[in-house]
């Protein structure tokens, strides 16, 4: 840990500890994918692979992957487009309709999860739409669209407002305003935003449970084989989603960091 | 605001943003409101409005306790996620340049990873064969497994407070991060130790940051259902898995929702007490 | 270059934000091809006038002629005016290139032309070597000039500046001015500047046109508004004027007396037929600059006069300000400007001084 000369010992202890808390269930099942398990102990003695390939052999967990990769995808696409939508729409003015879409937007960011779950469960059964994973799409959509607006919203309002006006000046209309001024000075955040939205969705698991059909995710197929106990392939398949989970926050963080000029 | 951007403010643009957000919040929530003045029997839903799911919530003796009794478990989730989060937000805070950023990042990457996962791996740590008794069988401390974090209230607390110490250590970290250095010198120009200027200074202007804190644990905390339903075994029960259970084994959908929009006022309390109480007074608004 | 030819007139235009009125029924006539100013301070409107223009404020009630037709409801984008904005507002993500042919590539025109004329304003503005670089790659001065290269390729029928040389130093300013100048000159495009700089107004105009607090002041040449301002706004806006205070008396001919505490005192009224037609006895100020007072030694007996004590000097490099405190038991402090001299100015602190100034040098303002 890096220390800074005036810092007392015992706060870089208690970081540390922190740390420690933090990254020990990240670690713990990754270290013990690559040993066997006996009786639901892990045999430290015996390195091996087998969880991978029984892994790799499980048409279930493939099935569950693809469709987590479906909904994350088509998640990431409707809420990019109605989070640039919305943004545009806020950032053009001040009214009370851009006040109230955006408090529509946050709230299913501050309701707790199961409360927008439940919401979409019933509503989905009253207007008789049958859950399936489109229903999930709605659901991840509606879960990660406040992040996605809010970080295109700072985006379009860190710009300067006469980059639009000048843009105008010049002749160009809205459309190629947007196409050549806005949409290029968005694509960073927009990048950043996506890739969140997908390791949100890639993750997401109360929402899922209420509004998902037959269909399994991978968070929802793990909480389905940890309730039932451990089996090998559990760990492998948690190092590695974690693994993937892990290149998806140095993507984000590399497009959303703000660059030093 | 400028004629510039009137035109985007016309009637097909405003529908257009409206449309799905409308269609898929707003209505749902609607709905589910709604719901909560319906009621079943049996299997057969009745939409005569009704007052009987919040009568039998009030007057039910399971519900009332078990609702204060999570409100309790959240609350001491969020005081131990800011004790062990103010000391790691102010170690942040006073590094210098590019460490600050990267060690934040690092100690909110793991928000992103798999709850679940999370969860599994800290129950296989606390369990009676897991990791953490099993080292301190092998360090002589214990000789039997402990079992007080095992399955029960304990375990659901230990847990919630490892999953959510990054959300308490964000808003102290920036509200710490906002205080002017100046200020900070000036306090010990004026000749006060280091601890007074922590206690005189610091402190103070870091508390809107707190109760940020302490009001996103504590929201986070009691919608959660899954970290009970998976560690608290049959007596860590919370409303979060009561709610959850209206859904799928007592299938109560109506009575369900009647405690969810409990729990969402529950909420909206805590939020507007926090708002109330995290304004940041320095800014002079 | 300047015609008489009428560019763009502005017909009792009025604009409100909310409650608070910004402009009060303006008329402003801009001729083709002059380099016209909107001086004012903050708060004055001027920048308003420049946005309505430009289009990106619609007027609350007036109408915006050009050519004798109404523009008031044509929106920015068709119409023929391009704006250098204060902040520049180049796009980031596009080279210099980029950025002064953005007009010419919307409007569709094709690109071995585009490159052509991006060439041609590069040229003008003697950036031609940095037609790859981005603007973040550019010094203030250089970022301006691109700006302006984006602003003219379009060749609209007039620009506007808006404050564009705010953020420079003193002596880019300088520069900046002199060139500005040279591009109109040679481009013969109208230009309308606004600054709240009246040193900037006074070197780049053709014509000032001087705001207040919505109100247009004074219109007119930068010798006219200078020397012989139209209201005490104006006379004070410019510099260390002397303003005196007293009720006008008769008139003969081009001149006007007026009774002030430093006795009757007389101006010059030509050209201001308003100052001939004002009763005896109205309330109006005697105005003359610093630098036209002197010394009275050689001075004749009709000139205006004044006696007093010297309270302050002020050196000031080429000039030194000094102050002095004038007439009987109503004293009124005047500021004279004298060249500095290495050895020092003729007078100390203390000292008793007698000053005149010409008629011709001393105007009138009503109060």
């Amino acid at each position: 840990m890096i220390r800074d000369s005036k810092t007392p010992y015992w706060l870089v202890g208690i970081t540390g500890l922190v740390f420690i808390l933090l990254y020990g269930p990240i670690f713990v099942p990754i270290a013990s994918s690559f040993f066997a398990l006996k009786q639901g102990v892990v045999d430290w003695q015996q390195p091996t692979a087998s969880a991978y390939v029984t892994l790799v052999s499980n048409e279930g967990i493939l099935v569950a992957l693809r469709n987590t990769l479906v909904v994350g995808g088509a998640a990431v696409v409707c809420s990019l487009i109605l989070g640039i939508a919305s943004a545009l729409y806020v950032n053009s003015g001040r009214s009370k309709d851009r006040a109230l879409l955006q408090f529509i937007i946050f709230l299913p960011f501050l309701m707790p999860p199961i409360i927008t779950g439940l919401a979409l469960l019933i509503y989905f059964r009253e207007i008789e739409f049958d859950r399936s994973l489109v229903t999930v799409i709605i659901g991840h959509t509606v879960f990660v669209l406040a992040l996605v607006y809010r970080t295109l919203l700072v985006r379009l309002q860190s710009l300067s407002r006469s980059l639009v006006e000048a843009s105008y000046d010049l002749g160009a209309s809205g459309w190629q305003t947007f196409r050549y001024v806005l949409l290029p000075n968005l694509t960073s955040a927009m990048i950043g935003a996506g890739i969140l939205a997908f390791a949100l969705s890639f993750d997401e698991t109360m929402i899922t449970l209420l509004v998902t059909g037959t269909d399994n995710t991978l968070p929802i197929r793990l909480w389905a084989m940890m309730r039932l106990g451990f089996t090998p392939d559990i760990n492998a398949l948690v190092a590695v989603i974690l693994a993937f989970t892990t290149l998806l926050c140095l993507l984000a963080a590399r497009y959303l960091m703000p660059r030093e000029s | 605001m400028s004629a510039v951007l009137r035109q985007s403010g016309a009637w097909p643009a405003r529908i257009a943003v409206f449309a799905y957000p409308l269609a898929f919040i707003l209505f749902p929530l609607a709905a589910f409101l709604a719901y909560s003045f319906f009621w079943t029997e049996h299997g057969t839903m009745s939409y005569a409005l009704t007052l009987g799911n919040y009568q039998r919530f009030f007057t039910d003796p399971v519900f009332l306790p078990v609702l204060w009794q999570t409100c309790v478990l959240c609350f001491e989730v969020a005081i131990l996620t800011i004790l062990a989060g103010y000391p790691v937000a102010y170690f942040l805070a006073g590094l210098k340049g590019r460490k600050r950023y990267v060690l934040l990042m690092l100690m909110l990457v793991p928000l992103l990873m798999s709850y679940v996962i999370k969860i599994y791996a800290i129950r296989s740590i606390l369990g009676g064969n897991g990791v953490l008794n099993r080292t301190l069988i092998w360090l002589g401390v214990i000789d039997d497994p402990l079992t007080f974090f095992v399955f029960n209230l304990n375990a659901v607390l230990l847990t919630l407070t490892v999953l959510l110490i990054p959300f308490a250590v964000l808003p102290i970290f920036l509200s710490l991060e906002r205080i002017p250095r100046n200020l900070i010198d000036a306090s010990a120009d004026l000749g006060a130790s280091a601890a007074q200027t922590f206690l005189r200074v610091i402190l103070p202007l870091s508390l809107p940051g707190v109760v940020t804190a302490l009001t996103f644990v504590f929201v986070l905390a009691i919608g959660d259902f899954l970290t009970p339903q998976m560690v608290g075994g049959q007596s860590g029960f919370t409303f979060g898995r009561i709610i959850y259970s209206q859904f799928g084994t007592a299938f109560n959908w109506p009575f369900g929702a009647a405690l969810s929009v409990i729990l969402a006022i529950m909420v909206i309390g805590a939020i507007a007490i926090g708002t109330v109480f995290g304004r940041d007074r320095s800014a002079g608004r | 270059m300047t015609t008489e030819r009428l560019l763009l007139e502005l017909k009792a235009v009025s604009k409100s934000f909310g409650q608070t009125e910004v402009l009060q029924r303006i008329d402003l006539a801009v001729r083709d091809g002059e380099f016209i100013t909107i001086l004012g301070p903050s708060g004055s409107g001027k920048t308003t006038i420049l946005r309505m223009i430009g289009g990106f404020e619609s007027p609350s009630s007036g109408e915006i002629l050009l050519d004798g037709a109404d523009i008031s409801a044509l929106p920015i984008n068709k119409r023929p005016f391009n704006t250098v904005f204060q902040d520049y507002a180049l796009f980031p993500h596009m080279t210099v290139a980029a950025n002064v042919g953005y007009g010419l590539k919307v409007r569709g025109v094709k690109n071995a032309e585009i490159e052509t004329r991006v060439g041609e304003a590069l040229q003008l503005v003697a950036l031609r070597d940095f037609a790859g670089r981005f603007p973040a790659q550019l010094s203030g001065g250089q970022r301006q000039r691109v700006a302006l290269a984006r602003a003219i390729i379009c060749r609209p029928r007039l620009i506007l500046l808006d404050e564009p040389l705010a953020a420079l130093d003193v002596e880019l300013r300088r520069q900046m001015q002199s060139f500005l100048k040279d591009i109109q000159r040679e481009i013969k495009t109208t230009f309308l500047f606004v600054t709240h700089d009246q040193e900037e107004a006074i070197a780049m105009a053709d014509r000032i046109c001087v705001m207040n607090s919505g109100h247009i002041q004074q219109l007119g040449s930068a010798h006219e508004v200078y020397y012989r301002p139209a209201s005490e706004f104006v006379a004070r806006f410019f510099g260390d004027n002397n303003l005196v205070e007293g009720r006008l008396g008769p008139s003969s001919g081009d001149r006007r007396r007026i009774e002030t505490p430093l006795g009757a005192l007389v101006c010059a009224i030509d050209g201001q037929p308003h100052l001939a037609a004002a009763p005896e006895g109205a309330a109006a100020y005697a105005v003359f600059r610093p630098e036209a007072l002197s010394l009275a030694s050689t001075g004749s007996s009709e000139e205006n006069r004044a006696h007093g004590l010297v309270t302050g000097l002020h050196f000031a490099g080429a000039h030194t300000l000094t102050s002095i405190r004038a007439g009987g038991h109503e004293p009124v402090n005047l500021r004279l400007r004298l060249p500095s001299k290495v050895e020092g100015v003729a007078l100390r602190a203390g000292e008793a001084a007698d000053l005149y100034w010409r008629p011709s040098e001393c105007r009138l303002v009503l109060k």
